[in-house]
């Protein structure tokens, strides 16, 4: 099965061309005009005379890497005959009720994509699936809106005209690790695997052309703590390489348990019998940080002096914590309410380039539903089932590595932290 | 002397305007300098060398009143296309000729033509930019300099022929009439130099025996050349190019109409073919059901 139907260039326009287009080779010549200006096209539709008296008609998409040169190639191509297909504006509507949208709101996917208003192309910011799309009241900017958030007056488009969304794009690095699939494999070189997500890590914290830093987004499931991966994450956050850190109860809950106790719901880490009663042991930290307040308190008083929260709080990476019915707890940091723990969520993803999703499927999934597909995703899960979940629900840029997370997560710490990142521990500095 | 078996199959019948009023009062080619102003006299007396010429060679000339303030009116290939019973108009490019317009089409209804227009708003110039090529009724129509490749198809539907468009690539060659000749069914004389592959591919395609122009003949408007019947009436005609012509079966008539290039017109520019036929009729489908 392909993965990848096209390069796909992010800028589109349909384009119409009309008359004896193929007998006097003004097609040809257009589509050789397009395909030497770097561009490429797709015919959508071709009506072809059946005799030679009669025209034939044509709608092509042109497509570009950059919106600059399809407005210069498509101004070259109106020599020729070739006129951009009739655009109208968004059309618009009032939200009349707080919290839900009004009739026929367009629904977006995670694709970068533009309104047209007052006959120009605005980019929406913020991408994210599933959400309207809001228009600012003198018209000039548009962001995604997700449903609760609209208010009345707020002005969203309805309807599918002056939509435009770009095809999905490649990755930067034109490599064949780079495309966009949700292709899950076991038989992938884990250590080639491990050596390009680290690649990726690298590339976003290297400043752009704008001499900003991209953000590294970890999403850490329970089996982080289990399966012994916590001090990986905990170095890596003390390295710098994660900006924000995405989790639920019991994830905080394991990785304070075990820095606290050594145990991991009262299983001992470092091998052995569990301790009697041990399984109440997470129920005592969660009672513990309640007591203090918050995480950072605990830290700031010393309580807590190792893990991954320990070092998030430390070099103030952010958190969010998203709760859920079954939690123990919880933490005092947890968000209990669903709606508000998305959101904030979606605050914290302003710059991320990269996420990394570790042993999770709900927080994986909740993740994904907010990321723009420009995101660079991985899901790193024994469980092949998570990454076909993720993408089924949209998030079709997620690549997924199907392998144990202790193991990435220490190779991916080795190769980010250096071979020594296990002896650089939160006491030997 | 014309050989009638030679020759396109129309322009015996030419609509002409006298110079009275022609001059150089603006430049929208590369041949106009309002400062290197036609000699009247000069130009009077090579257009009725024009006229004569064509006479002899067999063509009825009509009128066209000149107009002053018009001074290009003397260029009737762009008036507009003659086919059968029906006037296509031209809309010019250049707002300095778009007052022609009005001139053309008093005297084409005057003469019991249905005018037409092509629709919409971009310019078509007439048979300076459309001429008939081929025994199948196809019309080669230059685009760019002029005429809009928009206003193609209208045309085509209009005149009910197809249209084949190929870009005019050289300002030099502003016209197709600056670069196409037809001769007859199998030839043409071409001047790819103001076209690009894809227009020379397109004038193979329609013209098996292409005649095709050195960039000196081109330059030297050869291509601008009045075809009647066996007859070919240039501006000029160097030896290699006569030689091909006659080997071809065809006398050459040199008309010289030196105070016209200094407008960028040539022969061919000063006359409207007014004998293009219509196409046949398109065989009406049969009938449904039987006849009573």
């Amino acid at each position: 099965m392909p993965t990848l139907d096209a390069p796909g260039p992010g800028y589109s326009e349909v384009v119409r061309l009309d008359g004896h287009v193929l007998d006097s080779l003004v097609l040809v010549k257009v589509l050789d005009i397009i395909v030497e200006a770097g561009a490429s096209y797709k015919i959508l539709d071709f009506d072809i005379g059946t005799t030679s008296r009669d025209e034939s008609h044509v709608r092509i998409e042109v497509s570009c890497p950059a919106e600059a040169t399809l407005g210069s190639l498509l101004e070259r191509l109106q020599v020729h005959g070739v006129n951009r297909e009739d655009s109208e504006d968004a059309q618009l509507a009032e939200v009349d009720q707080d919290g839900a949208l009004p009739d026929g709101f367009y629904s977006t996917t995670n694709l970068a994509t533009w309104v047209r208003l007052g006959g120009r192309w605005v980019e929406v910011a913020r991408p994210e699936m599933d959400c309207a799309v809001a228009v600012s009241p003198d018209g000039s900017s548009a962001r995604t809106l997700p449903m609760h958030r609209a208010r009345r007056g707020d002005r969203v488009v309805v309807g599918m005209h002056g939509v435009r969304v770009a095809r999905p794009g490649q990755w930067r690095g034109n490599d064949d690790f780079a495309f966009m699939t949700s292709q899950v494999s076991s038989e992938k070189p884990k250590g080639l695997t491990v050596e390009r997500v680290a690649a990726s890590i690298r590339r976003a914290r290297t400043a752009g052309p704008d001499g900003r830093l991209g953000k590294v987004l970890m999403v850490c499931g329970p089996a982080v703590v289990h399966t012994g991966a916590a001090p990986a994450v905990a170095a890596l956050v003390r390295g710098g390489w994660v900006q924000v850190l995405f989790a639920g109860n019991g994830f905080a809950t394991h990785d304070i348990e075990s820095a606290v106790l050594g145990t991991s719901l009262g299983a001992p880490l470092g091998g052995g019998q569990p301790s009697e009663h041990g399984h109440a042991n997470h129920l005592r930290v969660i009672n513990e940080v309640r007591r203090w307040g918050s995480i950072a308190a605990a830290v700031g008083a010393g309580w807590l002096r190792s893990g991954a929260l320990y070092e998030c709080v430390k070099a103030g990476v952010p958190f969010v914590l998203a709760g859920s019915v079954r939690d123990d707890g919880p933490l005092p940091d947890v968000v209990t309410d669903t709606v508000a723990a998305a959101d904030a969520m979606r605050g914290q993803l302003e710059g991320v380039q990269v996420a990394v999703m570790l042993a999770s499927t709900l927080h994986a999934i909740a993740t994904g539903n907010l990321l723009p597909a420009s995101v660079e995703t991985f899901c790193v899960d024994i469980n092949p089932a998570v990454v076909t979940k993720l993408a089924d629900r949209g998030s079709r840029q997620a690549l997924g590595i199907v392998t144990d997370v202790g193991l990435f997560a220490h190779e991916l710490a080795g190769s980010l932290c250096g071979p020594s990142w296990q002896a650089q521990g939160p006491h030997g500095h | 002397m014309a050989i009638d078996a030679k020759g396109p199959g129309w322009g015996r019948r030419l609509l002409m305007c006298e110079p009275r009023f022609f001059t150089v009062a603006y430049e929208i080619n590369p041949y106009m300098h309002v400062e290197v102003r036609p000699d009247p006299e000069g130009a009077m007396g090579q257009w009725a060398g024009l006229v004569g010429l064509l006479q002899q060679a067999g063509a009825s000339i009509e009128r066209l009143g000149p107009v002053e303030g018009l001074p290009d009116l003397v260029f009737t290939a762009n008036a507009g296309f003659v086919q059968g019973g029906r006037f296509v108009a031209s809309r010019f490019r250049h707002p300095e000729r778009q007052a022609e317009t009005a001139v053309d089409v008093a005297w084409a209804r005057s003469q019991g033509y249905v005018v037409e227009e092509v629709p919409g708003k971009e310019p078509f110039e007439g048979a300076g930019d459309a001429l008939p090529s081929g025994p199948r009724g196809v019309v080669l129509a230059g685009y760019r300099q002029r005429s809009s490749i928009q206003a193609h198809a209208g045309l085509s539907r209009l005149l009910g022929v197809p249209v084949r468009s190929v870009e005019l690539v050289d300002e030099r060659f502003y016209h197709l009439d600056l670069v196409f000749c037809p001769l007859d069914d199998r030839r043409a004389m071409v001047a790819g130099q103001g076209l690009d592959d894809y227009g020379c591919r397109v004038v193979r395609s329609l013209v098996p025996e292409p005649i095709w122009l050195e960039g000196s003949e081109a330059a030297a408007f050869c291509a601008n050349s009045v075809v009647v019947g066996g007859v070919v009436v240039m501006p000029a005609c160097p030896p290699r190019l006569g030689r091909a012509l006659e080997a071809a079966g065809y006398e050459v008539a040199v008309a010289p109409v030196g105070e016209f290039l200094k407008a960028g017109g040539g022969c061919r520019c000063l006359t409207l073919a007014l004998d293009v036929p219509a196409p046949p009729a398109v065989a009406p489908a049969p009938a449904l059901w039987g006849s009573a």
